[in-house]
């Protein structure tokens, strides 16, 4: 999509940087505005679970501790239950969130709502037992049995118990003893678990009583956040994989444990792809097919073909790289907002290191740069981390550009994203981006070498906003 | 999180909640003035009107079934319809069905006071509508036999009972011509 007008002159080249900074920063205020509409939302909706109770007259019943424990035990259920949906809603992989703030950040504000939306369940069982048994005079065993004996009552608390469990298997230490696969299967009770809780909400619930306007809120509710995720995790991919037939082309090796995989398929083009994006894979095959990979497209996919670039990283990314050529491949995405159409500042400044290329080649294939316009540094280890290197000098996007290679191991003991050698020599982030202030940082590589490049470009007083990561920490 | 996400998050939420709260007291206005109404809401009138134990009173109601729960009824229902004062006799009042079971009461009416009020059916869906029903029923007995109309206040915690209760008690009301 690059046109480029044949000789520039200077004025016009400078008109050009002009309209295409005002594009930018139009973008990037639509897109902060959209996040701070989702954020505002987000809260709104924990507001509107309480205003249902509100709504209902719920104040005028509380008159002594145990109608109070009562009132806190309905609202904090309704508040769970709302911060569970918006979750839900948050790993729905729903295209307009991505867009805006990105699946990583998405996910994260999902992270964190889990154990707020547990405490608040826990709290609604156990607040409730106390003011039913603080109300009738009986004891809360004797109480919790009788509601164990309703049908709908004892299905609230198998949702509470799944909710537990997935919580608990969640939580970071306990999740490195479960297999990936493992601990996704357990997460999947997360839908069962907010599903079995619905039926006690519908008919124990005075607030969503029958006729009600909160009833029909509550509902839709539910409708949004399990359709959301019918829509865009399972339907859409399951469309968009048969309509596109993808199949594994050829397989090439670039060094030990690094493929690249050629795909084929029809109108690859429509899927809209920018450099820099991923997409959730799937390798039909006997070995492969319960495994889905996120993994970045190498080089922007044309109507018929698309490449995609691994490493193994995990058991199930080394069985990716022995696929034969004619694997039938099914599609979630693309997603990703590590591309150009997410800049705000008029130059480019660009940092990747190992398997964290291959985003970045696409980015850079993708983007329509001036001579000048952007610095790339190239990390690797050693000479087997050099691949699709070649390929970056050679992008016409990169004519006039400056690529510079760091090669050999970090120091040992020092927190540092450059190699000992360019250390000695005084290498630093300002030095090999004079103009790092007003660039757009694109920063690709392992998790804790990412985060040592964007502490020394914070440091050298870059605004978070110019800052553009792709990790690799799946 | 920026500045203007933080404010316009509580803004958007001071508004729900507002508008929330706002809703709930209405709702609390309208649900006295609907129970302590009439009998209009009652859904299936049931009226019999039977004779009372203590037969000599002799204004006892002739047992016709009333065809509605409107002072009619009562008309039929009492020897001497000149005076409402004079009427005695046991007045069953309409079902009042609920989410949480059905209510239905009945009154004993001496010489134009009333004198006891029976309920008949109370709320018993689940353990708990039972065990609000048992608190409510006597709180609403004794405001009923105090005031002598339906125009008492609900029972907190008891909202659907007690609006049931005070429409099943109006409609027998009705039937007594009280």
């Amino acid at each position: 999509m690059s046109l480029r007008t044949a000789p520039p002159g200077r004025q016009a080249d400078r008109a050009r940087t002009a309209s295409v900074d005002r594009t930018r920063r139009i973008r990037s205020r639509r897109r902060t505005r959209t996040a701070d509409l989702m954020i505002a939302a987000c809260w709104a909706s924990v507001a509107l679970a309480v205003s249902l109770y509100l709504a209902y007259g719920g104040l005028s019943e509380v008159t002594d501790l145990a109608s109070g424990l009562t009132a806190v035990g309905i609202v904090t259920g309704l508040v769970g239950t709302d911060l569970i949906l918006v979750m839900l809603v948050l790993a729905a992989r729903i295209p307009a969130i991505d867009r805006v703030v990105g699946q990583d950040v998405a996910m994260a504000f999902h992270r964190q709502l889990g154990k707020p939306a547990l405490y608040l369940i826990l709290a609604h069982g156990v607040l409730l037992t106390i003011g039913y048994a603080m109300t009738d005079g009986s004891n809360i065993v004797a109480l919790t049995i009788v509601f164990f004996q309703g049908s709908d009552m004892a299905l609230g608390y198998l949702g509470l118990g799944l909710l537990v469990a997935v919580v608990v298997t969640s939580v970071v230490a306990v999740r490195r003893r479960f297999s990936y696969e493992a601990w996704h299967l357990i997460h999947l009770l997360s839908y069962v678990a907010v599903l079995t809780a619905l039926p006690h909400q519908l008919s124990a619930s005075g607030v969503l009583a029958e006729g009600t306007l909160q009833r029909g809120y509550w509902i839709g509710l539910y409708v949004l956040a399990f359709g959301a995720i019918a829509v865009f995790r399972f339907a859409v991919p399951i469309v968009r994989s048969a309509r596109h037939g993808i199949r594994v082309s050829a397989v090439e090796q670039l060094a030990p444990g690094v493929v690249s995989i050629h795909l084929s398929g029809q109108g690859l083009d429509r899927l809209q792809t920018a450099g820099g994006q991923y997409a959730i894979w799937r390798f039909w095959t006997g070995t492969t097919w319960w495994h889905a990979h996120p993994i970045s497209f190498s080089a922007v996919p044309t109507a018929r073909s698309a490449r995609i670039t691994v490493r193994d990283l995990g058991r199930g990314s080394a069985a990716v790289g022995r696929v034969r050529p004619g694997t039938r491949v099914s599609i979630e995405g693309p997603y990703g907002i590590f591309t150009d159409a997410h800049r705000v500042a008029p130059r480019m400044a660009v940092v990747a290191a190992g398997i964290g290329i291959t985003p970045v080649r696409s980015l850079l294939e993708h983007s329509d740069l001036r001579p000048g316009e952007a610095t790339v540094v190239l990390r690797g280890g050693d000479l087997g981390e050099t691949y699709l290197w070649n390929e970056i000098g050679e992008l016409p996007s990169m004519r006039g550009n400056t690529v510079f290679s760091v090669m050999g191991p970090r120091p040992r003991g020092l927190g540092t994203w450059l190699s000992a050698e360019a250390l000695a020599r005084g290498v630093t982030i300002t030095s090999v981006f004079p103009a790092l202030r007003e660039s757009d940082l694109y920063v690709c590589g392992p998790q804790s070498w990412a985060d040592l490049v964007i502490r020394d470009a914070r440091a050298a007083g870059l605004p978070a906003a110019q800052i553009h990561v792709e990790r690799f920490d799946w | 999180m920026r500045t203007r996400a933080v404010a316009l998050s509580i803004l958007s939420s001071a508004a729900v909640l507002a508008v929330g709260w706002q809703l709930g007291e209405q709702g609390r206005v309208q649900d006295v003035a609907s129970a302590a109404s009439t009998s209009t809401q009652v859904s299936a009138p049931t009226a019999t009107p039977t004779p009372s134990s203590t037969a000599d009173s002799g204004t006892a109601a002739s047992g016709t079934a009333a065809a509605s729960g409107s002072s009619a009824a009562a008309a039929t229902a009492t020897p001497t319809p000149s005076t409402a004062a004079g009427v005695s006799g046991t007045f069953t009042g309409a079902v009042s069905s609920t989410r949480f079971g059905d209510v239905q009461v009945s009154i004993t009416v001496a010489d134009g006071t009333i004198t006891d009020v029976t309920a008949l059916k109370l709320t018993d869906k689940e353990q708990k509508s039972v065990s609000i029903s048992n608190r409510a029923a006597p709180v609403l007995r004794q405001e009923v036999l105090a005031a002598q109309s339906a125009q008492v206040k609900s029972v907190s915690g008891a909202t659907y009972t007690s609006d049931a209760y005070l429409t099943s008690l109006q409609s027998a009301l009705d039937q007594a011509g009280l």
